[in-house]
């Protein structure tokens, strides 16, 4: 210790000791010093994340079409306002909830079942849990080629099994009847994201202690019954977590559809993110465009901001 | 409640044999406890016993009835989990009364019985907790609570203590020893510790390897050990064993060591000159005593463990490591060469060959051995 230096003593505390009063740039430097530390992650946030968003936020005010020189202009709510009365847009929102829960309701539940078979013993369990995994590691573009043309007559199968079986009259492309398409992007989508939920939930189950479903089963349990009171509770946190984050990227997710479909017939499959893609990359039209994608983030920040609230609700009832 | 026997059981995972033909009647009402090191198949046969392991051959019959086909649920027996394994999503009640509501039994009796034990048990400021919100004494004594509100046939026990502090586990440990007194119940312990088997058990199974080395009460078992195995896994601190031949003269018997130290023993009947024993004597069985008094034997001082009540001195006998035990301070120097007396009646000798103790003729051999 340097005796010559007063020294702060706890009774001192919120005096400002003598040999600091005045000593300004230090002092200055002392209340910068951290924010000198997180600042390259700072900077790199805002020009990788905030910048982009803002910008892409500022053309929703502006009109910005590639193909005219003149444009460009801010227009305020001008596209909010036409927005407002688009039907296609209505009819992609409606759309988009059929595409998103249609998809989610059969990715889970598949997936779960899947996640409860592979969570056995069998023999060549490890090989059937690495193929499960496969759909998942196609490029989403090579699989939706794939299911267009397997739902093409001409080329694919299952149109004729389909009749073989009864389900239709005749072979024909059910992407290209305005009543039945959307079934096949969400078909593709369920075969895709299957392995997703089967995964997750997998590795939810086999942190599961084995002793509680001796112990339910010493008690009286029926397997029913430790799937209720066990397995479910188990899994409650995982779920809610995987159905909420795939909400949101189903809901994002356009690529399947502009493959196989690109929103038609009549835009009948045209859902929120590819009528974006549509409006951006086929019109040209980026003001508008980006406003739609600000109607999107808003409704999936709403969404989010829901399921936190209620997963929130639901751990304090619980605690 | 109801007395459990079992038969000729065996268990083998493929060509592993774990447990060798296991014959065990366990008396209505009994605390009994099965002990020996990991691996050894105790828990295999407990879980046998549960219904969560198949019986590969033999017999287990619970209050008269065979129940090798039977599920866990069926077989009126309630276990408490070395993990407790409660529920963690259910409260302190829940858990509880999981296993009546699931059986249909009406509202108010649920509670009722639930209230009962709690009472019993000192829960009853607990019930509407979570496990996660316990501390491990609270969740042990949860887990017994919820095997008690059962009233089974039998309870089973796979070692309970093990996860607790060794000051909770004494309190446990009479706890559920006067718990026994009180409802009476069947019990089967399954532990590694030989406290828990020597301070709880009505009579101590000891098993080894997949076969039951010994069945007696406890002080049968520590007084009269069927093999050097029992006799080494029971006690502490533990046996001092000394190999070496047995050489008979005009004067008696006596074991000579490898380095040619010679310490006498009371002969049991049927052993030859040159035959190959082992002495075995535990820490309280060896004096150390004054110089000239016969017949001892010189051992060098080691190291001297003063434990408060008791003193723990080790010593080197003919290269051996040996432990006495005493209740006397001795004011020894390490390195130090003091004389040593073996308390010949109370002192063992088992056959090299077959690990197997050589009673004397005088003793009363009512050890049962399998």
């Amino acid at each position: 210790m340097d005796g010559n230096k007063p020294v702060t003593n706890m009774t001192d505390v919120g005096k400002r000791p003598a040999a600091r009063r005045g000593v300004f740039s230090r002092r200055l430097s002392g209340i910068l010093e951290p924010y000198y530390y997180v600042s390259p992650a700072v900077v790199l946030i805002v020009a990788v994340m905030l910048m982009p968003l803002i910008l892409g936020l500022s053309y929703a005010f502006r009109d910005i079409r590639i193909l005219n020189p003149f444009s460009g202009g801010f227009v305020g709510l001008a596209h909010f306002q036409a927005l407002a009365h688009d039907s296609a847009f209505l009819g992609a929102l409606i759309n988009t909830a059929w595409w998103t829960f249609g998809s989610l309701a059969f990715q889970f539940s598949l997936g779960l079942v899947l996640a409860l078979l592979l969570n056995r013993q069998f023999l060549g369990r490890r090989l059937i849990q690495a193929l499960v995994f496969l759909p998942w590691a196609v490029p989403t573009f090579l699989s939706g080629l794939n299911w267009a043309w397997m739902f093409n007559p001409v080329v694919g199968p299952l149109p004729h099994w389909l009749t073989s079986l009864g389900l239709m009259d005749t072979p024909f492309n059910i992407l290209s009847d305005p009543d039945l398409a959307m079934w096949g992007p969400i078909i593709a989508n369920i075969w895709f994201g299957i392995p997703f939920f089967a995964i997750t939930l997998l590795a939810a189950l086999q942190s599961i202690p084995g002793e509680l479903y001796e112990a339910a089963s010493i008690d009286g349990a029926t397997t029913r019954q430790k799937f209720i009171s066990i397995t479910i509770p188990f899994l409650a946190p995982t779920i809610a977590i995987t159905l909420m984050l795939r909400t949101i990227w189903i809901a994002n997710f356009a690529d399947l559809i502009v493959v196989m479909t690109k929103g038609g017939p009549a835009d009948s499959t045209q859902i929120v993110a590819s009528y974006i893609f549509t409006q951006a990359f086929r019109r040209l039209d980026f003001g508008y465009a980006s406003a739609i994608a600000a109607v999107l983030l808003v409704l999936l920040l709403a969404y989010a901001l829901g399921v936190i609230a209620l997963r929130r609700a639901m751990t304090h009832a619980d605690s | 409640m109801a007395s459990i026997e079992i038969t000729n059981a065996r268990k083998s995972y493929g060509a592993v044999d774990v447990l060798h033909g296991i014959d065990l009647d366990i008396q209505d009402g009994e605390f009994i406890v099965l002990v020996g090191p990991s691996g050894c198949g105790k828990s295999t046969l407990l879980r046998m016993i549960a219904g969560l392991e198949e019986i590969t051959s033999g017999d287990i019959a619970i209050g008269g009835n065979v129940v090798n086909d039977l599920d866990p649920k069926d077989r009126d027996i309630a276990m408490v989990f070395q993990s407790y394994a409660l529920y963690p999503h259910m409260t302190v009640a829940q858990n509880m009364g999981y296993a009546l509501t699931l059986r249909k039994t009406a509202r108010e009796k649920v509670s009722a019985a639930i209230d009962n034990v709690a009472g019993i048990l000192g829960l009853n400021a607990l019930l509407q907790r979570r496990p996660k919100a316990l501390s491990g004494g609270q969740r042990q004594r949860v887990a017994m609570g919820r095997a008690i509100v059962r009233q089974p046939q039998a309870f089973l026990f796979d070692e309970p203590l093990s996860n607790l502090d060794a000051r909770l586990r004494e309190q446990m440990r009479t706890e559920i020893r006067k718990l026994h007194r009180r409802l009476g119940a069947t019990s089967v312990y399954v532990t590694h510790d030989q406290i828990e088997a020597m301070t709880m058990a009505d009579r101590i199974v000891a098993m080894y390897d997949g076969i039951v080395q010994q069945v007696g009460t406890p002080l049968e078992i520590y007084d009269r050990p069927a093999n050097i195995f029992v006799a080494s896994f029971i006690g502490s601190p533990a046996m001092n064993f000394l190999s070496g031949t047995c050489q008979i003269t005009a004067q008696g018997c006596a074991l000579i060591l490898d380095d040619g130290t010679s310490i006498p023993f009371l002969a049991p009947p049927n052993v030859s000159n040159g035959q190959k024993l082992t002495l075995g004597a535990r820490p309280e069985h060896i004096d150390i005593v004054g110089n000239g008094s016969a017949p001892s034997v010189p051992a060098t001082v080691d190291l001297i463990e003063p434990m408060g009540l008791s003193t723990l001195v080790h010593v080197t006998l003919a290269g051996k490591p040996v432990k006495i035990f005493t209740l006397a301070r001795p004011d020894l120097a390490i390195d130090s060469t003091i004389e040593i007396a073996f308390n010949m009646d109370k002192t063992h000798i088992f056959d090299s060959e077959t690990e197997l103790r050589l009673p004397r003729a005088n003793e009363p051999f009512a050890a049962e051995t399998a």
